[in-house]
């Protein structure tokens, strides 16, 4: 009997997985996937650059931009097959979420809170990205040139 | 008598003839070359630039006009999803980082737009999205000048160069 249930949850599991694979493989607008997660992640360069110069009052601006943002993912998936479609929207929200949380924690001025915060959002929107194939993700951090993260002197265009 | 005075009125001629040329000589290619710079109408150019979508950047990033040209430059906010401002400031070579920062110092009671600053080339004021704004300038000396959205934040990842060609 348990050998039966666990043989059940295991091809559950797998049908999940693989639907999910089948489906981000063949999105109908991938274009429109890959702009909207290099919004998120765009926004959250700017996040990062916030904190770094330690401008919170401008944390909840970048939140709002981020929340705005999250329509191009949303209307880039509002065709996709319902089952992936919940799967995104959902993990969105948690995102969502975690970005609210960073403009929250802005009104603190602590930078070890905001910077936690900060951290979860990263961990949100990767797993967010990893609802996609690799050439559409725009992972936290990446989006901007490199001298720019992680609070970075800015090297900015004065050629 | 008659043959002395007609000898001095003929130096007297050479005198003022020799002045004559001399200063015609100065003259004429001074003259005709003020007259060629005035003259000459300015070359009209239309650029036009955007934001590249929601995304913090311009598209195109790198622009290019002759030098002395009268442009007039064409912004685009072409976003869609976020409320978010931006507009195209041309810098002198060297001062992105300064103008950028001098911007954010100045706040949002100064539209995030330093106003007066001599190390602006030219700038259109900000606008929203689906919005369009432009400016007129004539185009500097060759080289390649940095262009970049002043709203805070922005500068680092949307800007651009111009390069501004010899004639």
């Amino acid at each position: 009997m348990l050998r039966t249930l666990s043989s059940l949850a295991l091809t559950g599991l797998l049908a999940t997985f693989v639907a999910t694979a089948t489906l981000a493989a063949d999105l109908q607008s991938p274009d429109m996937v890959k702009i909207g997660l290099h919004i998120l992640a765009g926004v959250y360069g700017d996040m990062d650059r916030k904190l770094a110069a330690a401008q919170y009052d401008r944390l909840p601006h970048e939140n709002q931009e981020f929340q705005e943002g999250s329509g191009a993912l949303r209307d880039a998936v509002a065709h996709e097959p319902t089952a992936f479609k919940s799967k995104v929207e959902a993990t969105l929200a948690d995102t969502l979420a975690a970005a609210q949380k960073v403009a929250d924690t802005s009104k603190s001025h602590d930078k070890t809170q905001v910077s936690a915060a900060l951290a979860a959002l990263a961990t949100s929107m990767k797993t967010l990205n990893a609802l996609f194939p690799a050439p559409l993700r725009a992972e936290p951090g990446t989006v901007d040139p490199p001298w720019m993260q992680h609070g970075g002197k800015a090297q900015p265009p004065n050629k | 008598m008659m043959k002395g005075r007609a000898l001095k009125i003929a130096v007297a001629a050479q005198r003022v003839s020799r002045r004559t040329v001399l200063l015609a000589a100065l003259a004429v290619p001074f003259g005709y070359s003020l007259t060629a710079v005035s003259a000459a109408p300015k070359k009209q150019v239309r650029l036009s630039i955007s934001s590249d979508g929601d995304l913090l950047a311009f598209k195109p990033d790198q622009l290019t006009c002759p030098t002395g040209a009268a442009v007039h430059l064409t912004f685009s906010h072409t976003g869609k999803y976020i409320t978010q401002d931006h507009n195209w400031v041309l810098t002198v070579p060297g001062a992105a980082e300064a103008v950028a920062q001098a911007a954010m110092a100045g706040g949002e009671n100064s539209g995030w737009a330093p106003r007066g600053d001599k190390r602006i080339l030219a700038a259109t004021p900000h606008c929203g999205k689906g919005r369009h704004v432009s400016v007129d300038f004539v185009a500097p000396a060759p080289g390649d000048y940095p262009f970049l959205c002043t709203t805070p934040g922005h500068g680092a990842v949307m800007h651009g160069i111009l390069h501004v060609t010899p004639n």
